[in-house]
């Protein structure tokens, strides 16, 4: 078994998921299945936790394009935490992620999605 | 170092090639970002083959693929070779990476890694063969204390 997928508990909106191993031709369909029943209309952020990934190859792109094609029409993005060094270097070759949607830890996209949530309850309560 | 690998064309044994690639590498000192780069070269020339390539008028027990790697000094070389009718993966356009990242076409994403990980490559029709060659130098290693 080459990639682990590690679906975690649901937060408000947004849905933190592990993988570890490898991401590539053998087993992108894996984390596609996985992730499917996750990219509802209620989700506004998957987070993908990249730090026990090893290896990424343009299955495994295609497969975080896919998702963030799947949560784009109502307005959820993907986030990725923590790519190691293999992963960066794949992701900036293909430009595969805008740099406001990489992070350095969870701590940080953490902080990030809490900005987010404030801001839209701020503009709700602005609209009062 | 030098050796060769064969392995019928099927997704799940390039699989077993890469992790026969891996412990090669491993055994000869190589680090594990070069190994990473030899596994998606790999990976990427043989799905690629795999799903497009049209198999050439050839024997059946030909169609295979098949992997040189030789290790000289702080070059690397890998030819790649299979039996598919004659296309060039180098010179496949680029994919278009500036497009808006929602509307970004997924193809050709693979044959671009390829291209950019390695430090040279070339291509040449054999006989029945693609053949495509590859070098990506080894960085020199702190020796000893």
């Amino acid at each position: 078994m080459s990639l682990r997928i590690e679906i975690l508990p649901p937060g408000k909106g947004s849905q933190r998921v592990a993988v570890e191993g490898r991401l590539d031709t053998h087993t992108y369909e894996d984390l596609d299945e996985a992730l499917a029943p996750l990219l509802t209309r209620q989700l506004h952020s998957l987070v993908l936790d990249l730090s026990g990934l090893d290896y990424i190859s343009s299955a495994g792109i295609r497969s975080i394009f896919k998702a963030r094609k799947t949560l784009a029409p109502h307005g959820g993005k993907v986030l990725l935490v923590n790519p190691q060094p293999q992963i960066q270097k794949v992701l900036d070759m293909v430009k595969a992620v805008p740099l406001n949607e990489i992070f350095s830890s969870t701590a940080e996209a953490d902080a990030y999605l809490d900005l987010m949530q404030r801001r839209v309850l701020e503009a709700g309560e602005d609209e009062d | 170092m030098q050796m060769r690998l064969f392995i019928p064309r099927e997704h799940a044994r390039v699989d077993d090639l890469n992790a026969s690639l891996e412990a090669v590498l491993a055994n000869n000192g190589v680090s594990p970002a070069i190994q990473g780069d030899v596994r998606l070269i790999v990976e990427e020339l043989a799905s690629n083959a795999i799903e497009h390539g049209d198999l050439a008028r050839v024997e059946a027990e030909e169609h295979e693929l098949c992997v040189d790697i030789a290790i000289r000094e702080h070059l690397l070389t890998l030819e790649f070779r299979e039996s598919g009718a004659p296309f060039n993966p180098l010179e496949q356009p680029p994919p278009d990476l500036d497009a808006d990242i929602l509307d970004r076409p997924t193809g050709g994403l693979g044959l671009h890694l390829v291209r950019q990980v390695s430090e040279q490559a070339s291509y040449q029709r054999v006989g029945n063969y693609n053949v495509v060659r590859l070098t990506l130098r080894i960085p020199t290693e702190e020796t000893g204390p």
